[in-house]
């Protein structure tokens, strides 16, 4: 049974009125509002008791405030059918319709929101994001960053001999993964099979922020380095007894390469010698074991890298994205620790980096040291310091402490705590080119200027207009901690987060392992990729690419459909175009979690759709419900079951909407796989979608679903305000009013760049710094 | 990398308040020193100096009445009373001499097969067992009257910075070898890094609520509830912080807890008697503190090979080991150096017998009992008979002014006599074979 809005009988008549009365010529602004007024009475009458004169709300009735973004016709439909609560036949009609558009106007809609509060860009503090990525790239200023490289592997050298020793080098190769089991032959030509050493060297390419585990398996004694060579990871020096798996944790942060660094020893001995193997894997966040891909490692040289260790507690995200708008005890202890823990770094390896490259300055009354400490200040408050704090930071810090360490240590603490560096829009003195060089740092990469091309940038005042500004962020744009942030967005969007356990019935689903799951998780992630990344960038392919990134385990999985083109590696694009797919929205990953262990559920894809794709407000139901039993019906379809529980007037108001999206995916199965029936019934995926204007729409399946949304005016609009929020952290309307709609016009009629809709956005950001409330007001 | 917010949170969840937290981290602790006034404080340190030593200057004549310090042990002579030599003890665990000297001197129990091939015949891994210092502390640690912040602190002096089986001496399990900490700003830091933190953030925060006033006039009214927020938490802090600081003045009586490092010390072999002195001060501090009950000290590691010019000698230590007697030079050398290692000994018996015992009687010297030991009972010889025991102080509890001779006894079972005595008698201690007779006699 299909649901679709019928407006009333005399709502409809209302309608007609108003259209003849267009007709007639009378002016429009007088009908509506006299029209408001008359809603405004009966509002006040018999509304405003249990909804609040202002429609916030009132304790003990209805505390939720009446906002949301139904159009005029839905809300009158709405009222006319279920409201007063108890007696809806009391305001019906032309009543209904006239108490719609008053509260409509007055306070409901989004623009009546935003015109009685207007957002501000507010003043934050970093987030748990901001700080990591903040200290690594303070810690990068001087360290160095690594170059970018489309090489991919890790270098081995191999040794004849225990002890690495260039005479002794016999082999020098890329490795693509390290995974070997040699047994008693040794590795290769020219090494003795009894006594050998290999050294393999690189950088870790790591995308996403997180607890990585990394797991190094070996018969032999191996070392193993990360963030630095020196830095010892995992020791494993000394081969003792049966013990060969060696596991380690640590938080890495997304859009930095780590040195990584293993060496191995099968050492000669008077007995007997294991058979050599080694193996290299790790665990990335929310997911399983794999071995580290070709694709995360690098062969070249990788300055050193710091990655934060210290836990952060979560930041505010009432308002849909995350804010440093909290101040607790919880964060400040947080912030001392994180600022020891960098201390420590700065001193055992940036004070040395420091001193070798100033060797030959002048050293008088500990000048080199308050280089070094001037610069690190100078980067964390981003812009150079005037007297009292060089006075405050440097100087008396240095003048309590006699060791470079200890010195080094006080300026740090009491650096990082201040609101120079937490804040980092407390920027007012600084020139207009430095306060943009900040904001595209912040906006991009979530951190702080610390590249030497930009810092010179802002110190030669060259990025004051629009342009050199956009020129910049395009530079940034390309830099890997801007890929980091944008794979952040997309899975924000995409909602992956909340995919914790894939897990299936082993039943229903026998195969779906978590090497599937791991294998769905990085097509997706190069799927997406790929389309950001490409010159056209566009994001209609997001809903409209049929050749997504798989692996010879799905296309077992999954059927021929999901062929490789490239059989040889281990991930690549299909080689034959998906039918019947809504690009990335039906990938197997994202259907997969969307869906129970053992069934698909429609509806938690329809709140995706809406909430995340099309940007519809959507209310949690006032009770909590469990879903109907498959059991309970087995002779229903899952649609049908799903209209059966939410039939009710009461549920439809909100399943309407939902059930009419999440149907037209009703052919994804639990697990993702593409399916024509459900036990013998053939599956209805008929949907429906009723636009912010009142405007219905309706397809069937998913390429149907694809390419309406794909062309979607509010999908468009959803994105680009998701970003904004995303890259900005601030209300896109505190920009300006129309600010939104402007960049959802040039992003259409842009080929729906993705990239170049964040250049803008960066852009925006970085010229515009106070609040624009009034600009482009507009009524309802 | 290492994690530091978990400490803060685990108390925080036992239920303790922020004064609390600051006080269990930090400062030495009321509570405790109130409620052991029952039953004393009893501490174990080892001491290890590598390469054996010489034994007619070592060994004092255990046959006669009279207990009469050798050369080497010379050093002790204001601590006569409390000192205790043992002789005849013997390291009977098979493999390497050097590995299993000091692999096996703590543990009692052989050395898993490897690919670390010393001098002799079977190449090794890691323990296979817990070492004895390890193991009191997991019993102290488990009751709550002898529980402290560390349970066991691992000291050491230019330890070459490989982890392999001759650079470790103490084991938390079989393959789990515990490393020491033999930089003192390194030791610091984990001590009263924290505590450090917090001084220097008292003595800061003046600045930086100045810079937030400065900075509130940059913005609008609007945006400066943040900041005036955070004002608000910075000066609750600055309250509690001058009360902790308050409160730790009262109970010290000595002053600063925190004591102060020689800055700049650089971590090379001429600096050795330097970072000695620093590394036995911060032992000394973390006992008055009540961090632990446990510690040790390895100087070097075996085969150390400290050049102690500051004693005129330019020779490694290990190369002057394997010189046969009668090379007269390096004889006297040996003798000096270890001449050398027994008055670091005697310089922590000193500081222990001039500090009082925090909350009890007498000082900490009557409480704790430093174990001097080594890996060989002689250099040249590789012998493991005889290994160096020589106790200082009460701690164990042990009837000390003699000296004792056992001819030929397994050392597991003096490891067996240091459970028994620190009040956690155990059926064996690592190879049961040699474990046999139990505790050894006579020493209490």
């Amino acid at each position: 049974m299909q649901y679709v809005p019928q407006p009333v009988g005399s709502v409809r008549l209302c309608v007609l009125t108003f259209g003849v009365w267009l007709a007639l010529g009378v002016p429009l602004a007088a009908q509506d509002s006299a029209q408001r007024n008359q809603g405004q009475a009966i509002y006040a009458k018999s509304c405003a008791g249990c909804h609040g004169d202002q429609g916030q709300g009132v304790k003990g009735t209805h505390e939720d405030p009446l906002t949301g973004d139904r159009s005029v016709v839905e809300l009158a439909d709405l009222i006319d059918r279920t409201m007063p609560e108890g007696e809806p036949d009391k305001c019906t009609g032309e009543e209904a319709s006239a108490v719609a558009a008053f509260l409509h106007n007055a306070f409901y809609s989004e623009a009546a929101r935003i015109r009685n509060d207007p957002p501000r860009i507010r003043l934050t503090r970093l987030t748990g994001t901001q700080l990591r990525q903040s200290l690594a790239d303070l810690y990068g200023h001087f360290a160095g960053s690594a170059s970018s490289t489309t090489e991919r592997g890790l270098k081995g050298e191999y040794f004849t001999g225990s002890r690495p020793n260039n005479d002794k080098r016999k082999i020098e190769r890329v490795d693509s993964t390290i995974d070997f089991d040699w047994k008693q032959d040794g590795p290769g030509e020219g090494v003795d099979a009894k006594d050998f050493s290999i050294r393999w060297r690189g950088g870790l390419k790591v995308l996403e922020s997180g607890r990585y585990e990394i797991v190094v398996r070996s018969s032999c004694a191996f070392l193993c380095g990360l963030g630095r060579n020196e830095r010892e990871f995992i020791n494993n020096r000394v081969q003792s007894g049966d013990r060969t798996e060696f596991r380690k944790s640590v938080t890495l942060t997304a859009g930095r390469v780590y040195p990584i660094q293993i060496e191995l020893y099968q050492r000669k001995r008077k007995t007997e010698q294991p058979p050599a193997t080694i193996s290299l894997s790790w665990v990335p966040p929310h997911s399983t074991e794999v071995l580290i891909p070709e694709r995360s490692l690098v062969p070249v040289y990788v300055p050193p890298a710091f990655s934060l260790q210290t836990k952060l507690p979560p930041d505010d995200r009432s308002y849909g994205f995350e804010r440093g708008l909290a101040i607790d005890r919880q964060w400040d202890e947080s912030t001392t620790a994180s600022a020891a823990e960098f201390a420590q770094m700065a001193v055992d390896e940036l004070w040395p980096i420091y001193r070798q490259r100033h060797k030959n300055d002048s050293d008088e009354n500990r000048a080199r040291l308050r280089g070094f400490l001037t610069e690190l200040v100078e980067t964390a408050f981003r812009g150079p310091l005037d007297e009292s704090s060089r006075q405050f930071y440097i100087d008396a810090q240095m003048a309590q402490a006699e060791g470079d360490a200890e010195a080094t240590k006080r300026c740090l603490l009491v650096t990082l705590k201040s609101p120079r560096f937490l804040y980092p829009a407390l920027d007012q003195d600084r020139s207009t080119s430095q306060r943009a060089a900040n904001r595209l740092a912040l906006t991009l990469f979530d951190s702080l200027p610390s590249d030497e091309w930009l810092i010179r940038l802002a110190r030669e005042d060259k990025l004051q207009t629009a342009d050199q500004i956009r020129q910049a962020a395009q530079r940034m744009l390309d830099d890997d901690r801007a890929h980091g942030k944008i794979r952040e967005f997309m899975s924000e969007w995409l909602n992956l987060n909340h995919f914790t356990d894939l897990v299936k019935s082993g039943e229903k689903f026998p195969g779906f392992t978590p090497e599937i799951v791991a294998d769905l998780k990085a097509s997706l992630d190069a799927s997406i990729d790929e389309i950001v990344r490409s010159d056209s960038s566009d994001f209609r392919q997001l809903f409209l690419s049929t050749r997504l990134y798989t692996t010879p385990r799905l296309q077992q999985y999954y059927g021929a459909e999901w062929k490789p083109a490239d059989s040889s590696s281990g991930l690549s694009q299909s080689g034959t175009d998906l039918k019947n797919s809504a690009g990335l929205l039906s990938h197997p990953y994202l259907m997969s979690g969307l869906a129970y262990q053992d069934s698909t559920s429609p509806i938690h894809r329809g709140v995706f759709l809406i909430r995340n794709v099309l940007g519809r407000t959507l209310n949690p139901p006032k009770e909590a419900f469990t879903p109907l039993s498959p059991d309970l019906h087995p002779d229903l379809t899952t649609r049908q079951r799903i209209e059966k529980q939410t039939s009710p007037n009461s549920c439809q108001t909100c399943h309407l909407k939902i059930n009419g999206l999440g149907f037209a995916l009703e052919n994804f199965d639990a697990d993702g796989r593409f399916r024509e029936k459900e036990s013998d019934r053939t599956i209805d995926a008929t949907g429906h979608y009723v636009t912010r204007e009142g405007q219905p729409k309706s397809f069937r399946g998913a390429s149907e679903l694809a390419g309406f949304l794909a062309s979607s005016h509010d999908v468009h609009r959803a994105f680009v305000n998701r970003a904004f929020q995303h890259f900005v952290k601030q209300p896109v309307a505190a920009y300006g009013l129309d600010q939104l709609d402007e960049l959802t016009g040039n992003f259409q009629r842009d080929g729906f760049h993705i990239r170049r809709l964040l250049v803008e956005i960066a852009t925006i950001a970085a010229t515009q710094t106070e609040s624009s409330p009034t600009k482009g007001q507009k009524n309802d | 990398m290492t994690e530091y917010a978990s400490r803060r949170e685990f108390l925080r969840q036992a239920g303790l308040s922020a004064a609390g937290i600051n006080l269990a981290l930090g400062l030495p602790s009321l509570t405790r020193a109130a409620d052991s006034g029952a039953s004393r404080k009893q501490r174990l340190v080892f001491v290890f100096s590598p390469n054996g030593v010489i034994p007619d200057h070592f060994w004092p004549d255990a046959q006669s009445e009279q207990f009469e310090l050798t050369r080497i042990l010379k050093p002790l002579e204001k601590f006569k009373d409390q000192t205790l030599t043992l002789h005849g003890v013997c390291n009977k665990i098979r493999g390497d001499g050097h590995m299993r000297g000091i692999g096996c001197l703590l543990t009692g129990i052989e050395l898993y097969p490897g690919d670390i091939q010393g001098g002799s015949d079977t190449p090794a891994g890691w323990s296979k067992g817990i070492s004895v210092d390890q193991y009191l502390k997991d019993q102290l640690q488990a009751d709550p009257r002898t529980q402290t912040r560390f349970g066991s602190l691992e000291f050491g002096a230019m330890v070459p910075d490989r982890a392999d089986t001759w650079t470790r001496m103490s084991y938390s399990g079989p393959n789990q070898p515990v490393a020491p900490i033999d930089d003192p700003y390194q030791m610091f830091d984990k001590l009263y890094g924290q505590a450090r933190n917090r001084k220097v953030l008292a003595s800061v925060l003046d600045g930086l609520k100045e810079d937030f006033s400065r900075l509130e006039k940059m913005i609008g009214s609007e945006d400066r509830r943040i900041l005036q927020e955070h004002l608000a938490l910075i000066r609750d802090v600055e309250k509690e912080l001058k009360s902790d600081s308050a409160l730790s003045a009262k109970q010290s009586g000595v002053g600063h807890p925190i004591p102060v490092l020689t800055p700049n010390v650089e971590d090379q072999n001429d600096n050795m008697p330097e970072v000695c002195r620093m590394q036995l001060e911060l032992m000394v501090n973390s006992f008055v503190a009540d961090f632990t009950r446990i510690a040790s000290f390895q100087i070097t590691n075996s085969v150390g090979q400290p050049r102690m010019k500051w004693l005129g000698i330019d020779e490694g230590h290990h190369s002057l080991s394997h010189e046969p007697d009668s090379n007269k030079d390096a004889y006297e050398k040996l003798i000096k150096i270890n001449t050398w290692y027994c008055e670091q000994v005697a310089h922590l018996a000193n500081r222990l017998a001039e500090t009082p015992e925090p909350g009890g009687d007498g000082s900490l010297l009557d409480n704790t009992t430093i174990v001097w030991t080594n890996e060989l009972g002689k250099g040249n010889s590789h012998t493991r008979n005889n290994i160096p025991f020589v106790m200082v102080g009460g701690g164990l509890g042990w009837r000390t002014g003699r000296a004792l001779d056992f001819k030929n006894v397994a050392h597991n079972r003096l490891l067996m006599s240091f459970c028994e005595s620190m009040g956690h008698p155990v059926e064996s201690f690592g190879n049961p074979d040699h474990s046999r007779g139990g505790t050894l006699p006579e020493l209490v």
